[in-house]
């Protein structure tokens, strides 16, 4: 396992090197370079060796998210999204669906999850796309926003309300009646493809539904938010790295009232500020991938956990990055910027910062007492 | 008669004697800090969060050695403490017997 996580990293710095701050500022990642990091398995690195996946443990995957999200956190969202969509296929999809999908999901074939809609952003149990049955298919209707990946995918799994319950269909995005529109100028993760789908009445066979559908919607979305907090916890670790990177050298190069900014104490402080959040995040994240490995149930709040600490670490940090390059890391095109940009979405999506508190205020309410 | 005499207490006790259910109440107690009970509707009664679904369900898998996934994964099956332990029976009797 060793050797595949060294062989998976080896081929995204490979692929990515400094090649980001180019992508961040054309606002686009190179197509083929997300087709043979899918064809290598990299963007879903959990998925088993059976399905054409490296099979790494939750670590091990965290370990590779990171260092994608050091280099390129658009990158590292193509990862979470598409290794979301795989996750969802393991867990809600059926044998057969499992047999079918995921040797495309690790075969240079991109996928992303769409949940948020106009008007079920944080709360996803207002979610309004609706399946309904026509015989062998099912007809798919909705509006879906803020889809990461999607400019991209060619497939899209949408959740949607099924009756009184949920289910996730799998939609490929050339199917009549998908429309996929870019999200313009987003703040930070520019290249990572995000854009709404508008499903106009979409066709597609009744086997689309992951499991035949009719599965609770709590369920459905904390299933796939949970693989996702994790993947965003990771690559927020890696932002940190990044920023860590870039600040040590910057502080011991640059000389200012006669000696290295890092011989000044307040300077000081804020590396040793963004260490500890480095630090802090990856244990956070190392803590949640070990619940994860062992099936441990306290495994969704360790998810949320991890996700928490880690965005507003990853905000923390990029901004006191920013703040040591100053006039070096106001532009962008530099790493500290684009991190401080990108560090900002990561405490808004996959449950904002304030839906983190409220589930950790919940779990300690039954937990702690 | 000694064997008919057991064969009430069970007959009158079958709720409380099955152990998957005694350990699903006893997990069920710990965690949320109330009594239930194994015919309770836990979802209609507001006791389970979202978080907390997806946590029974990882929980009935290591505990039981099974993997709840796909068409199982449905409300009814984790509406109740029966309801559970049916799955969990059901789902063992298919790993056991396959």
């Amino acid at each position: 396992m060793a050797d595949r996580l060294a062989a998976a990293a080896a081929l995204v710095e490979d692929l990515v090197g400094e090649r980001a701050d180019g992508w961040d500022l054309a606002g686009e990642l190179p197509e083929p370079v997300l087709r043979e990091l899918g064809a290598a398995g990299v963007l879903c690195g959990q998925v088993g060796p059976e399905h054409g996946g490296l099979g790494l443990s939750s670590l091990d995957g965290g370990e590779l998210t990171a260092r994608a999200g050091s280099l390129c956190s658009s990158v590292r969202s193509v990862m979470t999204s598409h290794g979301m969509a795989a996750w969802a296929v393991r867990r809600l999809g059926d044998r057969d669906q499992q047999r079918a999908l995921l040797p495309l999901l690790t075969s240079g074939r991109l996928a992303a999850v769409a949940f948020s809609e106009p008007d079920a952003g944080s709360d996803l149990s207002a979610i309004g796309a609706r399946v309904e049955r026509a015989g062998d298919e099912v007809v798919l209707t909705g509006e879906k926003v803020w889809v990461t990946a999607a400019h991209y995918a060619d497939l899209i799994l949408v959740v949607a309300r099924d009756g009184d319950d949920a289910a996730v269909v799998v939609v490929p995005r050339s199917a009549p009646g998908v429309h996929v529109e870019r999200v313009p100028n987003p703040v930070g993760c520019r290249a990572a493809g995000h854009a709404g789908v508008r499903l106009d009445a979409v066709r597609v066979p009744a086997d689309a539904v992951l499991g035949g559908g009719g599965q609770p919607l709590p369920l459905v979305v904390t299933t796939a938010l949970s693989y996702g907090r994790m993947s965003v916890a990771w690559g927020c670790a890696g932002i940190l790295r990044a920023c860590l990177r870039a600040a040590t050298a910057h502080v011991a190069e640059r000389r200012q009232f006669g000696r290295p900014l890092i011989d000044h104490q307040l300077v000081a402080r804020r590396v040793a500020e963004l260490y500890v959040a480095e630090q802090v995040a990856t244990r956070a994240c190392e803590h949640a991938s070990r619940r994860w490995d062992a099936g441990a149930p306290d495994v969704v709040t360790a998810a949320v956990l991890a996700k928490h600490v880690g965005a507003g670490q990853a905000a923390a940090g990029a901004a006191s990055a920013v703040q040591l390059l100053a006039s070096r890391g106001s532009q962008d095109g530099t790493v500290v910027a684009r991190a401080y940009r990108d560090a900002k979405l990561m405490e808004i999506i996959e449950g904002t910062t304030e839906v983190c508190q409220v589930l950790l205020a919940q779990h300690a309410m039954t937990s702690a007492r | 008669m000694n064997d008919e005499s057991q064969a009430v207490v069970v007959a009158d006790q079958p709720a409380t004697a099955e152990p998957v259910e005694q350990a699903l109440l006893e997990f069920l107690r710990t965690r949320l800090k109330t009594e239930v009970d194994p015919a309770q509707d836990l979802f209609g009664s507001g006791l389970v969060s979202s978080l907390f679904a997806m946590e029974l369900v990882v929980h009935l898998e290591q505990s039981f050695g099974i993997a709840v996934v796909g068409r199982d994964l449905r409300l009814d099956n984790f509406r109740s403490v029966r309801s559970m332990s049916a799955l969990v029976h059901r789902l063992q009797d298919v790993a056991g017997g396959g």
